[in-house]
């Protein structure tokens, strides 16, 4: 079974007087473990999809079927525990709670999971030492550069152990060197078993990925697992 | 728990936003502040006119006639120079009538040789030791051949003997009033200060006599004590008081008393009034003050929450429901309430204080300006925190983490 299922998926934005149609029609599966990239132009509808995705907002027609559930007919409640639980966020704008330390930004899901574990702190102290952050635990956003940051977010991102992250332009905002060590991290990620969808607009970084698909106008226009499919056709 | 982490989110809030925190808590404090006032001078006023009924020692067959019109002894009167001591005279002749003490106030520097004081110097008939039933500490009080022959006699309290002797004897001492000098015959035994801070030992005695001739050099009474022999006869006694002295003064049917009945209902209901009309005072002030405390908190949340729409965004991002966002700017907006109540109960305080210090009025603080404050607060922090909570929990996530 997939763990991502989305079926002609559209989304309209409504504004006074127009309506933007954003996704047209997208029809997406992706299996658990896999390591996907999504590809376009600036205004695709990239983050829209992952907003999707993400349970962040819920598309205007069609249907999204996470881990076998059907995200459309959950309420608030069950929308933002299958987020905490599920799901971990990294942003190309980091997003980090500004004027909070880098150990309290971690442990930031665990406020709103169901239950806390023990040795909270043992853990996200853990993830800031794996991320290379152990010497920063006590600074906060301001006090840390673009690669520090984004460190912590990956930290900040595993600490409910999700199976799947969305990455929205992890790259964006960081020099190569850095950027070259969060898709390191990704890497590995990938190794122990999640799922990854990484957005980005960088052809080096998508072929990071296993799967890539390109999206443009709100459409998928193309997709590495259906070309090698119609190869093997071919073939 | 769950509530806790949001209260725990909220106070953190709290922190990283100072400024708006400190500007949200001003209405909120002015108010409390002013409420903290009104209750301590409302309790400090009720307080001194209950201590001065049991200072003037009222009986339940006593009550008291001040000279002039007007009432009570707050407002500053007319006409008071009518009741004499005629007067006082065809008073004791009614026959519910048991005793009548006559007076004279003036308040004076007394001396002893290089030690001094202000004091309340009172003329008085031997009559008055029996009205007030005020023992004697030492010596003798005042007697009739002192008021014959207008006698130089002191009788001191508690508190001028303090000050003028120290530890010396008294008793055959002279002291000084104005020019003249005045044996002191006896010691009043010390009553001890009043919860409000009146102090009823800070008096001197002399034969009213005396006092007419040599301190206020004037014959009319400044009031007079009417002692009846049964509570039941109280009533009737101050009609009968009131048509003596209404024909004694020649008053025309159409004018005013030029004199003042002070009983201790008379002053209860006074006080009941006042109380009443205190209330009504501090429920408008605190009303409208707490309702521009709570726009005031209401509005800067608003801003706050558009300037935090991020914060909003990331925390629905990794699990936070609309409830936890509801609650943790419900929080948020009570406790920077309750922070503005603690300001202004100590602000209040503080000029509560001030007042009663300065003899600006009497003011007695009690529990119940803490309490109002908690209630209050509380209800206008979920009140006016409300629609900014459920405004900033029905943001959507995904536009939130947009927002720049
Ligand atoms: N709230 C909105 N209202 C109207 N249009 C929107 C809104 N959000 C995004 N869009 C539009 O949707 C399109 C896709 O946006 P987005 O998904 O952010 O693109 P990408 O991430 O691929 O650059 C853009 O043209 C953008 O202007
Ligand atoms: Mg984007």
């Amino acid at each position: 079974m997939a763990l991502i299922e989305m079926n002609s998926i559209c989304k309209n934005y409504k504004n006074i007087g127009f309506e933007t149609r954003v996704l047209k029609n997208v029809r997406l599966h992706i299996e658990e473990g896999d390591y996907v990239s999504i590809m376009g132009p600036s205004g695709a509808g990239k983050s829209t999809l992952m907003a999707i995705m993400g349970c962040l907002s819920q598309p205007t027609s069609g249907e999204y079927i996470l881990d076998g559930q059907e995200v459309g007919k959950l309420n608030d409640r069950k929308l933002s525990r299958v987020r905490n639980e599920k799901i971990g966020f990294v942003f190309q704008a980091f997003h980090l709670l500004p004027g909070v330390t880098a150990l309290e930004n971690v442990t930031l899901p665990l406020i709103y999971a169901r239950q806390s574990p023990r040795g909270i702190k043992e853990k996200a102290r853990a993830l800031l030492t794996k991320v290379g952050m152990e010497h920063r635990l006590h600074h906060t956003a301001g006090q840390l550069s673009g690669g520090e940051q984004q460190r912590v977010t990956i930290a900040r991102s595993l600490i409910n152990s999700p199976r799947l992250i969305l990455a929205d332009e992890p790259t964006g905002n960081l020099d190569s060197k850095n950027g070259r060590e969060t898709m390191q991290t990704f890497d590995n990620l990938v190794k122990e078993g999640t799922t990854i969808v990484l957005i980005t607009h960088a052809l080096e970084v998508a072929q990071h990925a296993r799967r890539i698909i390109s999206i443009h106008d709100g459409q998928i226009v193309s997709d590495s697992d259906r070309e090698e499919k119609t190869e093997a056709r071919v073939l | 728990m769950r509530i806790f982490k949001n209260f725990g989110q909220a106070l953190r809030g709290l922190r990283l936003n100072r400024a708006s925190t400190f500007l949200m808590t001003l209405g909120v404090m002015i108010g409390i502040t002013s409420l903290t006032v009104i209750v301590a001078i409302g309790h400090g006023v009720k307080t001194e006119v209950l201590d001065r009924i049991t200072n003037m020692g009222f009986g339940p067959e006593s009550f008291s006639i001040i000279a002039g019109e007007g009432r009570m002894f707050f407002t500053r009167s007319k006409n008071t120079t009518s009741m004499t001591l005629e007067d006082a005279e065809n008073l004791l002749a009614l026959p519910t009538v048991q005793l009548v003490v006559p007076r004279q106030r003036k308040r004076l520097r007394i001396i002893n040789k290089k030690e001094f004081t202000n004091t309340r110097v009172y003329g008085v008939t031997p009559d008055w030791q029996l009205a007030r039933n005020w023992k004697m500490k030492d010596g003798d009080f005042l007697s009739d051949s002192d008021m014959n022959q207008k006698r130089r006699a002191v009788v001191l309290g508690a508190t001028p003997t303090r000050k003028l002797f120290k530890d010396a004897d008294p008793i055959g001492k002279m002291v000084r009033l104005q020019n003249n000098f005045y044996e002191v015959i006896g010691l009043l035994e010390e009553k001890g200060l009043t919860e409000s801070g009146y102090d009823p030992d800070d008096r001197a005695l002399i034969p009213l006599t005396t006092s007419m001739s040599r301190l206020t050099h004037a014959t009319h009474l400044h009031s007079i004590k009417v002692v009846t022999f049964y509570p039941s006869q109280v009533p009737a006694t101050m009609e009968n008081v009131r048509q003596i002295l209404r024909r004694n003064h020649s008053l025309s049917v159409l004018a005013a008393d030029d004199f003042r009945f002070i009983t201790p209902e008379s002053i209860m209901q006074w006080v009941t009034e006042s109380e009443q009309a205190l209330n009504r005072m501090l429920i408008l002030i605190s009303t409208v003050s707490l309702l521009v405390g709570g726009i005031v908190i209401m509005n800067i949340l608003l801003v706050s929450i558009r300037e935090r729409v991020r914060e909003i965004g990331i925390r629905r991002c990794f699990g936070a429901r609309r409830s936890d966002i509801t609650l943790q700017f419900l929080f948020e907006s009570v406790m920077v309430s309750l922070l503005g109540g603690i300001m202004g109960i100590g602000l209040g305080l503080a000029i509560s204080f001030g007042l009663q210090r300065f003899d600006i009025f009497p003011t007695h603080i009690t529990a119940e300006p803490f309490i109002l404050s908690f209630l209050f607060c509380t209800l206008v922090g979920l009140v006016f925190g409300i629609h900014p909570a459920r405004k900033a929990a029905f943001l959507s996530p995904e536009e939130s983490i947009r927002a720049q």
